[in-house]
């Protein structure tokens, strides 16, 4: 964690993320029709954007691992699962928030929060593999798959579940304000924290990286000092 | 390419006519799941067809991944996997045959389902039921891809066998919409014109799981 | 419109969840340095017949079974 990079990335990550506030709690207008609770959207959608990333990392670090083999490849699927999964969650309870005043209710089976819902129990089965077992090779390499499979399931999931709202349509409010940022402050609001949540992804990934490589080398350590012992007991 | 493809088959069937183990477990548990959603919802009333329909792909859904499970753990605890994976035989192949073997259970379990269905919610035999059947076909090949290749890790994990619907449940999740909507569809007396965009995505599902296991495979199936 | 509470809710558990995480590495991290320093002061301790552990290189596995 002491190394320059990880410095460097902390600090940005402080940096923009007090940019990021200060535009969303000071700099921007209120919008007009949904008032001041639409300013969780400048956060809510860079992180789903994060969450989206995350996906992405865990299937392309999966399938570089199942071609190249070597370790690391899986250290940084693991690691984007996990960030994944943190800020599919952020995205849900965010949501939800948004919707209660907006909405009436906490929780509705809009397309948009099926799918984030879907995802996210992807996601979380992908981490629940990944608690219940070892830290073996195979084990890695079933993980791999099952990233590679749930991000080509995606556009099968959104397609589908687009499809199955529209034959039953919610009979609620119609979610406004989400394209339709009038005023160019809103649109520089959203693209600072779009940025500020990439650099804070970062970050993450490589504090939370640097660990599961440690882990990895203890486990390489703990190997070495068995052949040893096992070589002493023969001499 | 296909080398190998017809013993597995074979054998795997052999087993089952001589012990019938798999398919009494898959029938007896999915009509449980049946009587459970029967008793739950009440056999009749306006959305009939709908919990017909939403019943048929739980007992589905339950059945497959548990039948998944047994044939591979059977098959880890027999040897026989480490034998096969000795084998010149390729992973895919290998694959290719688990996938039908699974298919075949799964149709049989999905057959003692409809009959059962039909006398419990009144449906008509006839027009509507052999409609159901593309529909029907189109979930099982998904289910059974998914199911083949993901149920490799049972054995391996801690509550793995528990593990393996946890993982199933949101990748099929898309094949399950496209299922339950147009089987519902159907069994009101719909034709299929009317299903075509859900059987177009149920197509488009299990042409992307059978490719995916296909290749996939040699991946996930070894011993520790 | 006001709305207040709910927009101070939404803001406060997403740096809560992100902070907790945090912690939470930093804490995993600290401990796994720490037992890393054991290990390899165990290995120096009877070390001399075989190579020290830091020159074990990556183990590579193959693509296939």
């Amino acid at each position: 964690m002491k190394n320059p990079i990880s410095i460097g990335l902390a600090a940005a990550t402080c940096l923009s993320m007090v940019a990021a506030l200060f535009m969303v709690f000071v700099y921007v207008p209120t919008e007009a029709e949904q008032g001041i609770v639409q300013r969780i959207f400048y956060f809510h959608l860079p992180c789903a954007w994060v969450a989206f990333l995350g996906f992405g990392i865990v299937a392309l670090a999966g399938g570089l691992y199942l071609w190249l083999g070597h370790k690391v490849w899986d250290d940084l699927s693991y690691a984007a699962a996990e960030l994944g999964m943190l800020f599919c969650t952020l995205v849900l309870v965010t949501g939800s928030i948004w919707a209660k005043p907006i909405w009436g209710v906490w929780w509705t089976w809009d397309s948009r929060l099926t799918t984030t819902f879907i995802l996210w129990l992807l996601y979380g089965s992908y981490l629940l593999l990944r608690a219940f077992a070892d830290d073996t090779d195979g084990i890695a390499r079933f993980a791999a798959v099952l990233g590679i499979v749930g991000v080509l399931d995606i556009p099968i999931i959104i397609i589908s579940v687009r499809l199955w709202r529209t034959i039953h349509p919610a009979v609620l409010l119609t979610r406004q304000g989400e394209h339709g940022l009038q005023d160019l402050r809103m649109v520089a609001t959203l693209l600072v924290s779009l940025a500020a949540f990439t650099i804070m992804f970062v970050w993450l990934l490589w504090m939370r990286v640097a660990t599961l490589r440690l882990r990895t080398r203890i486990v390489r350590l703990r190997r070495t000092l068995a052949l040893r012992e096992l070589a002493e007991a023969h001499r | 390419m296909l080398e190998g493809f017809g013993p597995i088959l074979r054998k795997d069937l052999r087993l089952e006519v001589r012990t019938g183990e798999s398919t009494v477990v898959l029938v007896s548990i999915s009509v449980l799941i049946l009587v459970v959603m029967v008793l739950a919802f009440g056999p009749a009333g306006a959305r009939r067809a709908e919990v017909a329909a939403g019943a048929l792909w739980t007992a589905l859904i339950f059945a497959g991944t548990m039948g998944a499970t047994r044939a591979l753990l059977s098959e880890r605890e027999s040897g026989c996997l480490r034998g096969l994976l000795l084998s010149p035989v390729e992973p895919a192949t290998i694959y290719a045959a688990k996938l039908s073997v699974a298919m075949i259970f799964m149709a049989q379990a999905g057959i003692a389902v409809l009959v059962v269905l039909v006398l419990f919610f009144n449906l008509d035999f006839g027009g509507a039921l052999l409609r159901l059947l593309p529909v029907f076909l189109l979930g099982i090949v998904g289910l059974a891809a998914l199911c083949t290749l993901l149920a490799t890790v049972s054995g391996r994990v801690r509550a793995g066998a528990m593990l393996l619907p946890v993982m199933v449940v949101p990748l099929f999740a898309p094949a399950l919409i496209a299922g339950s909507k147009a089987s519902a569809a159907v069994l009101a007396g719909q034709p299929l014109g009317a299903v075509i965009t859900w059987l177009k995505l149920l197509g488009a599902f299990d042409v992307l799981f059978v490719t995916a296991g296909y290749l996939l495979f040699e991946h996930v199936i070894f011993e520790d | 419109m006001d709305h207040l509470g709910y927009l101070f809710a939404a803001y406060s558990i997403i740096f809560l969840l992100i902070g907790l995480y945090v912690i939470f590495i930093g804490t995993r991290q600290a401990r796994l340095e720490r037992e890393v320093r054991r290990l390899e002061s165990e290995l120096r301790k009877n070390e001399p017949p075989l190579a020290p552990a830091d020159n074990v290189e990556e183990i590579k596995t193959p693509g296939g079974v």
